[in-house]
């Protein structure tokens, strides 16, 4: 099988295994059992100026039998100001990597933008997007390499950082600066992104094409990092749909026949197999808590 | 002051005695104005021999160090065995799901490190930073448990030894953060190392029996086989209510008759038991409020009923459980129509928040509701039908908001608006404040835990912080002729600022005392013949 060929399935599979391994993993987390209330306020769904001051339905008397309403515009626009703006990061990270990461993690979604117009310019000729995937492509290089080259830097020289900082995470900032260098190298050895484009009509059309090495290396870098990272700590931003949305913000109580006391009254018949003196040993949840007596139910 | 040493993770398997980090007075966060703080002191020799207190030097646990390898291997082994449940999805349901995430997802990037008072206070010891004892229980879960762990070790950082030491130094860790998830608040991730902390509390509670004692062992099983924390039983109840009707006609010459177990009330109040010990004017109050205002409500008499802690909300589901389910149970009994939990931050979040889904259909939030004493008090006090006179209260206030209430519940504005309401000075506010309030250094059970040398770490290092913020707020009033007034709905609060008062000697430098939010309002009560709250009894 010739090299174009391999690089071609390269191509199908890496983004196969994204797609499969990264959907497995949020079924499984989705799927895992519902975990106890554990929220913190400010929860952005929260009525008008309670959002802003973090207070909570809670604070009226009677709440349990008030209608409440919601605001999941809100939850979005908080969610979409941390995804693209790293608010918390900016606001209370003292070790200055704000910019670092901001210029990270926008040379990656900047990055995703360069393919989308890559497969855009195979499907339709518009002279303008040549020139649009130049700046695009160019700037998410850019700033994706000084991101992830700072942050590596910047790792290895704070004391704040270092000591937490392990092999691997070395290994992924660099092997993220490596696709946006390799990136850079073959725009700037042809002038143009062409050779790229070239190479995502092969993977559409199933149809081999030899492009500059520069280009192959690129992409073999890239759909490696694509496989690998549905295994790492990297596709964090799946994480944070479900630790905001079934911790910091699930803020809803139980009402007797829900969905939710259903699940509740499953999860209490699960063995709670402990093996501290005062857990009865062979008992489910609920009756673990519904003895108090413990010595007499152990003699 | 020196800049403190970097403690690596493997330093936490190092053999002997010789603690990881020796805390000096001058190390700790400084404080705007002098105080009388005593220095730190060694833990006694013969504490030494005894116990280990090889973490930092402090310690709450009068366990015996293991005399023989056997012992110490069986203690590594319940650890491991208990780490594998607490990552099991039926053994640890309740919280697997964002542990896991915790566990998996953090990228290290510190910026929870300076929301944490006891990073701060401790002038940024690093074993004190969110992040630490979390990325030791990581390393541990990666390198026994998880794939890349085994295969790849130091690669990914699993490369931590496993020992007795280890496993007690973890321990003790999880005593060294007040789980007031501030860390988790600003987490770009949403990744809570406090919850983490709380969680390797329970696997040693939950699999090994360990946790410190005046939450298990005087604690919880305390309250469910005694009937309250403190040691109180049913029939000490009813002479506890005798003593506070005594004290209500003495203090304001009402004779009122407070109500127990009075099947059909509106509403049972709950209060801390330790309320009734150690500022039995809180529920007093508490009782002269409800009764101005036309309430109609009950204390229990039952077991478990007339103590409104629950522990279990520290360090074990399990205990959690049982006294929730204790707690609703009795209401139900009674025929009330809801609970309200008087002023104590932790039972606030237990049993209206944690706990709801550890019970079963049939006491279910909307079945049995659950809710704070603050906001009806604020309906007391903007309803009209008690009369509050301002200038009663004519000195300056300012009021720490407790953690459970406040960054946990989302109730933040009812106890403002009681006391503009009631105080003739405006509202001095902490800063930061509200949900982004300070831990006053007592949670999450330090306040009430005291065995050995722990008290004085709890009063040097994690009250300082809170210290810092009220010498800050007072700044301009600090002379002794002034006094001056911390309100704190939460018993556990109450405790710390007590002591902490008290350890730098804010009374009789500075006429700081502290008191509850209920007692502010029972001041102003303009038909009082004199002054409820005694600034001297405060202290």
């Amino acid at each position: 099988m010739s090299f174009e060929w391999l690089m071609l399935l390269l191509g199908w599979v890496s983004a196969a295994l994204f797609v499969t391994v990264s959907a497995f993993k949020m079924y499984k987390v989705a799927t895992s059992p519902l975990n106890l209330r554990w929220e913190v306020y400010p929860v952005p769904h929260e009525e008008g100026e309670r959002r802003h001051y973090g207070g909570s339905y809670m604070e009226e008397v009677d709440w349990a039998k008030k209608p409440r309403a919601d605001s999941l515009v809100a939850e979005f626009v908080e969610m979409g100001t941390e995804i693209f703006l790293l608010q918390r990061v900016r606001r209370y990270n003292p070790y200055g990597i704000w910019l670092l990461s901001m210029a990270m993690h926008w040379g990656l979604y900047l990055g995703v933008g360069l393919l989308g117009l890559l497969v855009v310019e195979n499907l339709v000729a518009i002279a303008a997007l040549a020139m649009l995937t130049n700046i695009v492509g160019v700037v998410a290089c850019a700033l994706g390499t000084i991101g992830a080259l700072g942050l590596a830097h910047k790792r290895a020289v704070d004391r704040n950082l270092n000591l937490y900082t392990a092999p691997i995470d070395y290994f992924n900032l660099l092997l993220i600066a490596a696709i946006f260098v390799l990136g850079l190298a073959s725009w700037a050895a042809a002038g143009s992104f062409a050779g790229h484009k070239a190479y995502i009509g092969s993977v559409l059309t199933f149809k081999p094409t030899t492009v500059p090495l520069l280009v192959s290396l690129t992409f073999l870098v890239f759909e490696l990092f694509v496989i690998y990272m549905p295994f790492s700590k990297l596709i964090h931003y799946f994480a944070k749909y479900f630790t905001y949305h079934s911790q910091l913000w699930d803020d809803a109580f139980k009402t007797k026949g829900s969905p939710t006391d259903k699940k509740i009254t499953e999860q209490l018949a699960y063995p709670a197999a402990w093996s501290a003196p005062h857990i009865v040993p062979g008992k489910s949840w609920l009756e673990q808590a519904q003895n108090t007596n413990i010595e007499s139910e152990k003699k | 002051m020196s800049e403190p040493k970097i403690i690596r993770f493997k330093d936490m398997a190092r053999a002997g005695d010789e603690p990881l980090v020796t805390l000096q007075r001058d190390d700790l966060m400084a404080l705007p104005a002098p105080t009388d703080e005593p220095s730190l002191e060694s833990p006694k020799a013969r504490w030494r021999e005894a116990y280990d207190f090889s973490l930092d030097g402090y310690s709450d646990f009068d366990i015996p160090k293991p005399k023989t390898r056997e012992e110490e291997e069986r203690l590594v082994r319940s650890f491991l065995s208990g780490l594998e449940k607490l990552f099991d999805p039926q053994s640890n349901w309740p919280f697997v799901k964002i542990l896991k995430l915790s566990m998996d997802y953090c990228v290290r990037c510190q910026t929870c490190s300076e929301e944490c008072h006891v990073y701060l206070g401790s002038g940024r010891q690093e074993i004190y930073r969110p992040t630490y004892r979390s990325e030791i229980l990581r390393r541990i879960y990666q390198r026994y448990f998880t794939p890349s762990g085994k295969l790849l070790r130091s690669f990914v950082g699993a490369d931590i030894e496993l020992n007795y030491k280890t496993v007690w130094r973890l321990l003790e860790l999880s005593y060294r953060c007040n789980i007031c998830r501030r860390c988790a608040q600003v987490c770009p991730v949403g990744v809570d190392n406090a919850l983490i902390a709380r969680e390797i509390r329970k696997l040693f509670s939950q699999e090994m029996g360990i946790a410190a004692k005046e939450l298990l062992k005087k604690g919880t099983r305390q309250q469910l086989q005694v009937g309250s924390s403190t040691g109180m039983n049913p029939a000490g109840l009813k002479d506890i209510v005798e003593i506070e009707e005594d004290l209500i006609y003495e203090k304001t010459g009402k004779k009122i008759k407070i109500p127990v177990d009075q099947k059909g009330a509106d509403i049972l109040l709950i209060h801390n038991a330790g309320e009734f010990m150690s500022w039995p004017e809180n529920p007093a109050a508490f009782a002269i409020l409800f009764d101005a205002a036309g309430i109609s409500w009950t204390l229990s008499s039952d077991l478990v009923g007339y103590d409104a802690v629950n522990y279990g909300v520290w360090f074990d589901d399990v205990e959690l459980a049982r006294i929730a389910l204790r707690h609703v149970t009795i209401a139900k009994e009674l025929g009330v129509k809801k609970i309200v939990v008087g002023e104590c931050g932790h039972a606030h979040k237990a049993i209206c928040v944690v706990a709801d889904r550890v019970l079963p259909s049939d006491l279910s939030l909307s079945e049995v509701p659950r809710e704070s004493c603050l906001p009806l008090l604020w309906e007391i006090a903007k309803s009209g039908v008690v009369q509050f006179d301002p200038a009663r209260n004519d000195f300056p206030v300012t009021l720490h908001d407790p953690c459970n209430i406040v960054r946990l519940m989302g109730i933040v504005q009812p106890q403002r608006e009681i006391v503009k309401r009631v105080c003739q000075q405006p509202l001095r506010e902490l800063s930061p404040n509200g949900v982004r309030n300070y831990c006053c250094g007592g949670g999450s059970g330090f306040a009430i835990m005291d065995t050995l040398n722990f008290a004085q770490w709890r009063k040097a290092v994690s009250n300082r912080t809170k210290v810092k913020q009220i010498l800050d707020v007072f700044q301009d009033v600090l002379e002794p002729g002034i006094n001056k007034y911390v309100t704190a709905p939460c018993s556990n609060c109450k405790g710390a600022l007590r002591d902490a008062i008290d350890y730098y000697g804010l009374w009789d430098k500075y006429h700081i005392a502290y008191g509850g939010l209920v007692d502010l309002m029972v001041n102003a009560m303009a038909d009082l013949p004199q002054p409820y709250i005694d600034f001297k009894e405060e202290t």
